[in-house]
């Protein structure tokens, strides 16, 4: 044990801990395996348990737990498989749904879910107009929800929408009556912050803010399939090396924020598992398109040929580059998409054209303050510019203050690092967030505005036939490569790890982290 | 003393109204979008403006500051942007592990660093004099994280002594709510092994918190020691040939102690503010964390909210010490 006591960070100190573990003898202190809880370790609380109105992951944990949505995301690629509904038609044009729910489907108070039920959360969500709802915003109009019958519900859409069934496993079926008796001044949002309407396989049994959420298996559990579990605590354990500690004592199942060097730590970690997949979340830098020398597109391209993407995808540890402004896989990715590499000769022509064909500029770069990896990637920026003799000012803010440079061009700066996690798993997802101008002013996409993007977006978010789609978002890519609006960056991996006694667990590339746990066994 | 007690409780409405005033300031002043940050990235201006006016932060600030003191007198502190909930309930749920925290740790500074002070005073530029000095001068300059992690390190990852973190193993169940804290809870229920579980669970964190205060009170129980034992009363007592252990008690520790006691109601409120980083290292649920997030996210309910509260503790927590100085010492008594 030499290493320079001025020098030990939290990290290697646990690291060295974790050396101290393995060499004493320690066996069996795997307190979490006895009965059939999983617990599962998070640094995210759950302040709110209303299913119209919260959001975060592990929110989302809570939610596809306790609650039920009509359709659910699994498998990967993921797709959409029976969640309330057992079974679904849809119109030729895309713009008809019909859901037959499954006849056992029951809420814990022991009442059958029927379409007024569905009918009538969806009617909350629209009306509160917060959480998960901005989904199925302009595309589902609570008016033209229809109970057919009491396990028939059908939808008429707004417009032809394609990602319908993968935006569906986000919006949560609560009961009518319980939500009606409680409806307070504020239609049950104070209620429902802490109480639970849902029909889902697991019900709230306990909660200590800050410590742990606790769900039960809810006697009435009518899901097909199923694992062993009689219960889930969702364990807060703040420091990313502490969840890993926990992980390795077996004192926790399941660790959801591990960092690479955690990572590389549990490799050969006796009884852990380590899942390190491809998942739709992107990191790349924005670029202001609209104002400052960067509305150049000749000096953007320059930008994009100087950057040295190798360090990038070195530096995000678990990751690797993104090809396009898509996530890698995901359906209508392009693989062999002509996107900038480093090309020092390349980026000096583009220069050349630029109004600053010498450089002899300096951009600012922001990053979130305390973001390792932003922090990182911009250092890589600094480095990669002087190439161009291109100086770069940065400057780490404050999230909240990052979101209120974004409101308009003239504020935002040349450089601005965005992480884009897909809420649901559809190509739509990212493209609309990131890349068409109605999202312009907040942060996804704050500057960059095309016509063309925009109707390529549109298009491929109303057709519904697959193979149209793959040729529309074909276009749509290249389109955007072609106006370099970002610096592409890399796709970090999800980074999950567990005990071997958790069982039947399958990797979905959407909300991973926010586990559903019905299928799940310990043994 | 009813008048001095009275007086002191009607200064403490000045001290709410500047807070409030200060940091109603300070969240206007500050930059940022907390409407935007908290409507998400997918709202659109409609529903920004909805979030805006649900919480009254269209309105002009003076407005929203009397509503806020209007909620205030009935015990309602607003809610939280972000999550939407009762800043007050929060409040009521992670103050207690954080004042839970603090008492033990003052509690161990007294106890240790009183007597140890008094002692080195004794002892003074003896060996143990010397080493106390020495360790008080790393503890007081060791950040309490770094502290935090050296105690992990050794109590529960090589000894097994002590739980990494937490204030009670998950499986435990915690004993039913009165004062809130989990030693205290589990003694009036009966449950002495919870009261040890949890007590072990404190240990670490407490220690933690402590070092630097008993470190400073220590020493300045020395020095105020060494003061005292000059004085002409001092050498009266020893002159009269009253035994040692009577002048180490009553005249020198008592007089000493009234300096003393200056700096732990100081520490104290410092301690209040300042749990963060061990709370953050213990998994600790409390109040620093919670402040902490909320000033990250500008969700200014919170921020207010937990900054009055610190406030009225530590004025009460003075208002104890200036009342336990005339307990000690007949001369400052108040009329």
């Amino acid at each position: 044990m030499t290493p320079d006591l001025t020098s030990l960070t939290r990290r290697s100190l646990l690291a060295l801990a974790g050396a101290g573990l393995a060499a004493a003898s320690f066996p069996a202190r795997l307190s979490a395996q006895s009965g059939k809880i999983l617990i599962i370790a998070s640094n995210q609380d759950i302040p709110n348990f209303d299913p119209h109105t919260a959001s975060g992951y592990s929110a989302a944990f809570l939610l596809r737990n306790v609650y039920d949505p009509l359709v659910r995301v699994s498998g990967n690629p993921p797709e959409a498989v029976p969640g309330l509904a057992e079974s679904w038609q849809v119109s030729e044009d895309g713009t008809e749904y019909t859901f037959n729910l499954n006849p056992e489907a029951t809420f814990h108070s022991g009442n059958k879910v029927t379409a007024d039920d569905v009918v009538y959360s969806f009617t909350r969500a629209a009306g509160l107009a917060k959480g998960n709802s901005w989904m199925i915003r302009d595309i589902v109009d609570p008016g033209r929800i229809e109970a057919v019958d009491e396990g028939t519900v059908k939808f008429t859409l707004a417009m032809p929408f394609a990602a319908f069934l993968a935006v569906l496993p986000w919006q949560f079926i609560v009961e009518k009556a319980a939500v009606e008796a409680n409806l307070g001044e504020d239609q049950g949002q104070t209620w429902l912050m802490t109480n639970v309407a849902g029909s889902g396989p697991f019900t709230v049994a306990r909660y200590e803010p800050g410590t742990l959420y606790q769900l039960a298996r809810a006697e009435n559990a009518w899901q097909p399939g199923g694992g062993n579990l009689d219960g889930v605590i969702w364990q807060l354990l703040r420091e990313t090396a502490t969840q890993r500690l926990a992980l390795q004592r077996g004192e926790v199942h399941i660790a959801v924020d591990l960092t690479s060097e955690d990572m590389d730590a549990l490799e050969g970690a006796p009884g852990v598992v380590r899942i390190i997949e491809p998942e739709y979340r992107t990191f790349s830098i924005k670029m202001n398109t609209e104002s400052g020398p960067l509305s150049d597109i000749n000096l953007r391209k320059a930008v994009s040929y100087a950057v040295n993407y190798e360090a990038l995808v070195e530096a995000a540890g678990y990751a690797e580059l993104m090809v396009g402004p898509l996530p890698n896989g995901i359906l209508g990715h392009n693989p062999d998409l002509d996107v900038p590499r480093q090309d020092l000769e390349k980026a000096k022509e583009y220069l050349a054209q630029s109004e600053h064909p010498d450089g002899g500029i300096t951009l600012r770069m922001v990053h979130v303050t305390g973001l390792e990896q932003q922090r990182r990637f911009s250092l890589i920026m600094l480095d990669s510019l002087k190439a161009l003799n291109i100086d770069l000012e940065i400057q780490p803010m404050a999230w909240p203050d990052m979101v209120a440079a974004s409101a308009s061009p003239e504020t935002f700066p040349d450089f601005f690092p965005v992480y884009q996690t897909a809420n649901y798993g559809d190509p739509d997802n990212i493209a609309f967030a990131a890349y068409h101008s109605a999202s312009n002013g907040n942060w996804q996409n704050a500057v960059y505005s095309s016509p063309e993007v925009d109707a390529l977006i549109e298009e491929g978010r109303t057709t519904i036939d697959p193979d149209a789609r793959v040729e529309i978002y074909r276009r749509f890519q290249e389109a955007v490569v072609a106006d370099a609006p970002d610096v592409f960056g890399v796709l970090e991996m999800r980074k999950l790890a567990m005990r071997e006694a958790v069982e039947n667990y399958n990797f979905t590339p959407v909300a991973s982290n926010a586990i559903y746990c019905w299928p799940l066994s310990l043994n | 003393m009813l008048l001095f007690l009275v007086r002191r409780i009607l200064l403490l409405i000045p001290v709410i109204i500047g807070l409030t005033i200060i940091m109603f300031a300070i969240a206007r002043l500050l930059p940022g979008d907390p409407v935007g940050l908290a409507a998400g990235p997918n709202a659109t201006q409609v529903e920004r403006e909805a979030l805006a006016q649900e919480f009254g932060l269209d309105r002009p600030v003076w407005g929203q500051y009397a509503t806020y003191v209007t909620g205030l007198m009935q015990g309602d502190l607003g809610r939280s942007l972000l999550t939407r909930r009762p800043v007050a309930a929060d409040i009521a749920s992670y103050l207690p592990a954080t004042l839970e925290l603090v008492f033990a740790a003052m509690a161990i500074a007294i106890v240790v660093g009183v007597p140890l002070g008094l002692l080195t005073a004794i002892w003074r530029n003896r060996w143990p004099d010397y080493l106390s000095q020495v360790v008080a001068i790393g503890a007081i300059s060791m950040p309490r994280f770094f502290l935090g992690l050296l105690l992990q390190l050794v109590f529960a990852m090589w000894l097994l002594w002590l739980p990494l973190g937490g204030r009670l193993p998950i499986v435990v169940m915690p004993p039913p709510f009165v004062t809130g804290f989990i030693t205290v809870d589990a003694l009036i229920a009966g449950d002495f092994s919870t009261f040890v579980t949890a007590l072990k669970h404190l240990a670490m964190p407490a220690i933690a918190l402590s070092l630097s205060p008993l470190a400073t009170i220590m020493r300045m129980m020395r020095s105020s020691s060494i003061e005292v034992m000059a004085q002409d009363y001092v050498m009266t007592a020893r002159a009269l040939g009253l035994p040692r252990r009577k002048i180490l008690t009553r005249a020198i520790a008592r007089n000493a102690f009234s300096a003393t006691l200056t700096v732990i109601g100081l520490y104290f409120g410092w301690l209040l503010g300042g749990t963060v980083l061990v709370e953050t290292v213990f998994d600790w649920p409390g109040l620093g964390l919670y402040a902490t997030k909320a000033i990250v996210s500008q969700d200014m309910m919170p921020v207010i909210g937990v900054a009055l509260v610190i406030g009225l503790i530590f004025v009460m927590a003075n208002l104890l010490i200036d009342l336990a100085y005339g307990l000690i010492n007949p001369k400052v008594r108040y009329a």
